[in-house]
């Protein structure tokens, strides 16, 4: 009897754990749908390495919608990665600009001296 | 709020899970973990460790929950995700570390270019003020130049009018004329002297007190020369036309001409301007010349 009660405690404890009664992580989601908004306003599509990761954080954004209410463990992982992958895009994008920036300022000092 | 959940419930989770299927340490690990490693190991020894450590520092943690999800739980989706992540940290960690780098250099150009412009600007307005200082020397000089023409010609124009004057008024008592020895002023013999003398007569005197008048202050040098015809011998009228040029020097001299600029010379029946053979011609060469030479220089 306390066998088969201590079984069904340790089973329980384990579906929980397996996601059915996980809220679905709505607050995930939208961090991760505005580190997307982030990166396409940050000049990720204009940089192709960063377009690609800013579209695998798309798709995994949406991986992760259509998994809300029926695995909320693995939607809340999908939205972490499509959060990683908009701030990677970003960062890409970020660097981009600046290496653009500083190549600009050297050729401009470059064409000082020239003259 | 839900990953404190699962961090309380993952490790009853996980144990249960490898109770049952018994798995973990001793298999390969997946590609996205290995991947996870080496960006990890890239950044940590990269620019991304000195610009950026706290990046990597998160990459750090982020690959250890992916180690130990994956040695905990390999078949779980999830761990793949974290490795995933992991990865991604270590990445953003340099692409960081690479924005700082290009962001200082670009800080440094444009620092070197700002002063090289305004080296270049400190330079091009030392030219403009030695220029313009220059210039203004060389219209201080101009106006002084004009200044001192514009004074030269007013007194050329001066002493031209004034020589005209004089010319105008010794017109009226002498023959006056220009030749390359400069204004000759031709007095007949007969006006000045007796035949055969060399003493003044008065009516002489007062025509050489006009001419006097007229030539002081002109400061041009003057040579009197006296002229005789050929009638007597050569040497008599050589002394005579001597005296009579020094008798006509001495006065004018007298009436105010600087002796220093005054000579007299007597050339005698030489360079006649008639012929001897009338008695007009003779008594046309019988006369004294007052030269006014140009001013010199």
């Amino acid at each position: 009897m306390v066998k088969r009660i201590v079984m069904s405690t340790v089973l329980s404890v384990f579906v929980m754990a397996c996601g059915s009664s996980i809220p679905p992580p709505n607050d995930q989601w939208a961090a991760a749908q505005n580190d997307v908004g982030k990166a396409q306003q940050g000049g990720a599509p204009s940089v192709p390495d960063a377009k690609l990761h800013l579209q695998l954080a798309e798709e995994d954004l949406q991986k992760s919608k259509e998994l809300m209410d029926k695995d909320n463990r693995r939607a809340a992982s999908l939205a972490a990665v499509a959060s990683i992958e908009a701030q990677l895009a970003l960062s890409m994008a970020k660097a981009q600009q600046a290496q653009a920036q500083a190549q600009q300022a050297q050729q401009d000092l470059a064409k000082a001296k020239g003259n | 709020m839900m990953w404190s959940r699962i961090a309380v419930v993952g490790p009853v989770a996980a144990l249960s899970v490898s109770a049952l299927c018994a798995c973990g340490g001793d298999r390969m690990p997946p590609k996205s973990l290995v991947d996870a490693r080496d960006e990890f190991s890239r950044a940590k020894s990269g620019l991304a460790m000195q610009l950026d450590p706290t990046d990597v520092h998160e990459a750090d943690l982020a690959l250890q929950k992916a180690e130990q999800a994956w040695s905990s739980d390999p078949d779980d989706p999830n761990t793949i995700d974290l490795a995933v992540i992991a990865q991604r940290k270590a990445q953003i960690a340099e692409n960081e570390a690479a924005a700082m780098k290009a962001g200082q250099d670009g800080d440094a150009a444009k620092a070197q270019l700002q002063s090289l412009m305004a080296n270049q600007l400190q330079n091009a307005r030392g030219q403009l003020d030695q220029t313009k200082q220059a210039l203004n020397k060389t219209q201080d000089q101009l106006q002084a130049e004009q200044k001192a023409a514009e004074e030269q010609r007013k007194k050329l124009a001066d002493l031209e009018q004034r020589l005209k004057d004089a010319r105008d008024t010794i017109a009226k008592i002498a023959a006056v004329k220009d030749d390359d020895r400069g204004m000759v002023i031709t007095l007949q013999g007969e006006v000045l002297f007796q035949t055969g003398k060399y003493d003044l007569k008065p009516g002489a005197m007062a025509k050489l007190d006009q001419i006097a008048e007229a030539l002081r202050g002109k400061e041009q040098p003057i040579t009197v020369y006296g002229f005789t015809d050929n009638v007597g011998t050569r040497d008599n009228n050589m002394v005579l036309s001597q005296n009579r040029a020094e008798a006509v020097r001495l006065y004018l001299v007298q009436r105010g001409i600087p002796q220093d600029l005054i000579t007299a010379q007597g050339k005698g029946p030489d360079q006649p301007v008639s012929e001897n053979t009338s008695t007009e011609g003779r008594a046309a060469n019988r006369r004294v010349e007052i030269v006014v030479q140009p001013k010199k220089g």
